[in-house]
């Protein structure tokens, strides 16, 4: 049996033996770096205001966590002499209450602070781009549809699965859906929001360096989900422009084609009726010639 | 002392006599069971029931961890995992926490304030048979088709647009009996609480447990009304093309998130108190100290209130207007005060205090470690800019996990050992509960640790798979193996239950000189739970009895002595 090995002490063994399982399970792991970057590369300036924020609630929680479970532990330290009688020094309640709440009070104010920055219009200061209103964002519609996203540029081009946006021009993005809900997940532009059917949901971000973005959608919506990808690729304004052109080249390449499809099916149906006519009024020739022969 | 004066008059005998034969027993003790209307019943099925959905719901998760193990992996299929995350997610809240919640509470309450029933017990027992038929609903669905709509099964996806089959109506239907029942017995023991305290048992006397059976049950019969009238609009949304959630005819898919998560953060709520009151009444009895029971209580008031106003935490990503996000962020930052409190007051009575490590007590401060690193990263998913980027990862998943894993099971284990004596009428077997305390202990750190940086490397929750690319494996690897021996442990400890039933020997009625009154009782309490009840005085009234015993038996010793002559 494996709990008759566990060694009976009275220290938590059991504590250390996980803990230090855990840390060297990360310390083998191939890439440490990833265990320790505590956040995505952000490529956008509220994404910067967002990992300040992250980093400085991740020192105070490993603080909050390291303080409780060392007093838990001294609280349940063996005892090899009795512990005396006289209660240590009294803490009023209400002074450790207001204590907590200007904690809470200051993390509030914190948080607050870096949420209202990282939710900042990013400054339009760029060359506007093709389709963009001088001084205003650059609007892009992105749909969340099972399962599959769809992008529509200014300008009537779209693409789906690759969102392409140039860099340095700051982007709306107008969420919305089709069908079910759906998770917009870009932590390194955008963080995450949701697409709801019904409404748009709208967030803005500046990609300052050309580069790709691969995430999946966060939003459990059906059997595809896991396969719902999103890829932003960031690039300089003038390929985004040349992008743009050769999106609307293939748009029209591909419309060409259907409706030249479309018009050859016609005329096929057309010389196929020609040609049955034909075929008919020759077989019905041949029985009218028959029965006369008969 | 002189108000305590009185006591040898209204103080039961040392050894109560039954009053009467009672009524005439059922042929068998199964049919005695279902068909009684007694708290306890009631409530040794709940619990009983509670531990076997804890067995289950490892077994679901231990099934995910082992798909997830590997990327890309075929071990389970997609609708498989759909299938097993969705039953897991119910079964998680409202096949273990919520029951053992009201069970334990439904079970000890009337014990502590000293009543020898509930006020409306047939009300209880409705409840009790809307509870197991829900539960077999959601499990004989497996015969047709278990609900595959995630956790919390967002319209319009769970719409019948999109998802066709029974499965949400199973959801629905099973989630509705199972919180119908539980609401059945919480309104059966708010009116026990409100009418039949024992005398002298005023609130500002009350046991800590017992108040939070009362906030509880208040913020219970205020938050299920909510889901139940949700999930009959999702019905009639499925059923007969209704439009409450639906974008286009007039309602609100947001709408759905609002009433969801104002319920499921009141559960979280209902269970934190729950649980810290058990941990609180552990620790009062095993060091011998009571708590500051003022701030406590009020921190307990202050959780149900705040805390369920905070559930637009859960919704940072969705398109709403700003002030719901600050508003939300606001409540769940301001619990720190509450839970810093409670934390600060629970630990530091046993800081300062001697005791002997028993079983109920390593199984509090286990809950209470491991709850401190859940809720402590609940407060990065609290702030909007953070949330925006960890929300809906394994890093949101972990810090739930960690707070819920803590209270549910390792302050249930702890609430149910140490109440073990009084239920069975057994000790409990210590070696083995210790042991079976350290290798869930173990394996929750183990299972749930990894996954904050998994989430934080950007592993997103309900997806059955994951590429090779995305480097995900080894906190996947690291989760299933720890989640394995968390397995392994809590069969141990449920097994520790059953068997220490027959194995151990006969408890007595008063095994840690407790001091509240449910130690009064003869172990397990008979139909009419006390015999003699005595005038509460204090809120220790177990003790105040002891001491008088003692000043009794002093005094007739004295008496005896003084009559006779000194040789």
């Amino acid at each position: 049996m494996i709990p008759a090995l566990l060694p009976r002490s009275r220290k938590p063994v059991s504590l250390f033996i996980s803990l230090a399982g855990v840390f060297t399970a990360f310390a083998l792991n191939a890439s440490p770096a990833m265990a320790l970057s505590l956040n995505p590369d952000a490529a956008s300036p509220g994404i910067k205001d967002s990992n300040t924020l992250h980093w400085i609630l991740f020192v105070v929680i490993v603080a909050v966590i390291v303080v409780v479970n060392l007093a838990i532990l001294r609280a349940a330290r063996p005892r090899t002499r009795a512990v005396s009688p006289r209660p240590g020094r009294k803490v009023s309640q209400v002074r450790l209450a207001i204590g907590l709440g200007v904690f809470a009070l200051a993390l509030f104010v914190v948080a607050t602070i870096f949420s209202d920055k990282s939710r900042e219009i990013p400054a339009v200061n760029s060359v506007p781009v093709a389709g963009q209103v001088k001084g205003e964002p650059l609007e892009i519609t992105a749909t969340g549809q099972q399962w599959l996203w769809r992008f529509n540029y200014p300008d009537g081009a779209f693409s789906y699965r690759r969102l392409i946006v140039p860099a340095g021009v700051t982007v709306q993005l107008d969420l919305v859906s089709t069908d079910v809900i759906h998770g917009w997940n870009v932590p390194e532009l955008t963080g995450k929001a949701q697409a709801v059917p019904g409404e748009t949901n709208t967030i803005y971000f500046r990609a300052d360096d050309p580069g790709t973005y691969t995430n999946r959608s966060s939003v459990f919506s059906g059997q595809g989900y896991d396969t719902m990808e999103i890829e932003v690729q960031v690039v300089p304004p003038a390929e985004y422009e040349a992008a743009i052109i050769e999106l609307k080249r293939d748009i029209q390449r591909a419309q060409d084609k259907v409706e030249l499809e479309f018009k050859l099916s016609q005329k096929q149906a057309e010389v196929g009726e020609v040609a049955g006519k034909k075929m008919k009024a020759e077989i019905n020739k041949v029985d009218i010639e028959s029965a006369d022969s008969e | 002392m002189s108000r305590t004066t009185s006591y040898p008059q209204t103080m039961p005998p040392t050894r109560p006599e039954i009053a009467s034969d009672g009524p005439k027993a059922s042929p068998t003790r199964w049919t005695q069971l279902a068909t009684s209307a007694d708290h306890k019943d009631i409530s040794r099925i709940l619990i009983a029931a509670s531990f076997g959905s804890i067995f289950l719901a490892a077994l679901q998760l231990l099934l995910m961890r082992l798909q997830l193990a590997v990327p890309e992996n075929v071990f389970l299929k997609g609708v498989t995992f759909d299938r097993l995350l969705s039953v897991y997610g119910e079964t998680a809240i409202f096949l273990v926490a919520l029951p053992l919640v009201i069970g334990l509470l439904y079970y000890v309450v009337p014990l502590q304030i000293g009543s020898r029933t509930t006020a409306v017990p047939r009300v209880g027992q409705i409840g009790l048979w809307l509870f197991i038929f829900g539960g077999i609903l959601l499990y004989g669905s497996f015969l047709f088709t278990p609900p595959e709509a995630g956790i919390n099964p967002l319209p319009p996806f769970s719409d019948a647009t999109f998802t066709p089959n029974n499965g949400v109506d199973v959801w629905i239907g099973s989630t509705g009996l199972i919180t119908l029942g539980l609401l059945m017995i919480a309104i059966d023991l708010l009116a026990t609480l409100h009418n039949l305290r024992a005398p002298g048992m005023a609130w500002r006397r009350a046991p800590l447990f017992t108040w939070a059976g009362a906030i509880v049950t208040w913020l219970f019969i205020v938050i299920a009304p909510i889901f139940l009238a949700a999930i009959s609009m999702l019905l009639i949304d499925r059923l007969y093309d209704g439009g409450f959630f639906a974008g286009d005819a007039g309602g609100s898919p947001i709408l759905w998130q609002h009433f969801s998560y104002l319920f499921f953060t009141g559960v979280y709520m209902a269970v934190s108190i729950t649980f810290l009151a058990a941990i609180g009444e552990i620790i009062q009895t095993f060091t011998g100290r009571q708590v500051h029971r003022k701030a406590v209580i009020w921190s307990f008031v202050a959780i149900a209130i705040i805390g369920t106003l905070a559930w637009t935490q859960n919704m940072l990503t969705a398109p709403l207007p700003s002030g719901w996000k600050y508003f939300g962020m606001l409540m769940s930052l301001a619990l720190i005060v509450p839970f810093g409190l409670i934390f600060y007051n629970l630990i530091s009575t046993v800081s300062s205090s001697d005791f002997h490590m028993r079983a109920p007590l390593r199984f509090a401060l286990g809950a209470l470690s491991l709850a401190s690193i859940g809720l402590a990263a609940e407060i990065a998913q609290s702030t909007i800019a953070v949330a925006t980027q960890l929300s809906e990862t394994y890093d949101a998943w972990a810090a739930t996990h960690f707070t819920l894993i803590g209270f549910v099971v390792f302050g249930g284990f702890a609430a149910v050992t140490y109440w073990y004596p009084k239920m069975t009428g057994h000790e409990l077997n210590e070696d083995r509960a210790a042991k079976s305390f350290g290798l869930m202990f173990a394996g929750t750190l183990i299972a749930v640790l990894p996954l904050f940086a998994a989430g934080v490397a950007g592993q997103v929750t309900d997806s059955y798979r994951y590429f090779a690319y995305e480097d995900f494996q080894v906190y996947n690897v690291i989760a299933a193996i720890g989640t394995l021996i968390l397995f392994v442990g809590v069969i141990l400890a449920v097994g520790n239950l059953v068997k220490s039933r027959t194995e151990e020997p006969a408890a007595t009625p008063d095994p840690y000189r407790g001091d509240s009154l449910e130690w009064l009782a003869l172990s397990p309490p008979p139909a009419h739970n006390f015999d003699v009840l005595p005038d509460v005085r204090s809120t220790r009234p177990m003790r105040d009895i002891r001491e008088a015993v003692i000043r009794r038996d002093t005094e007739t010793a004295e008496a005896e002595g003084a009559a006779q002559p000194v040789a």
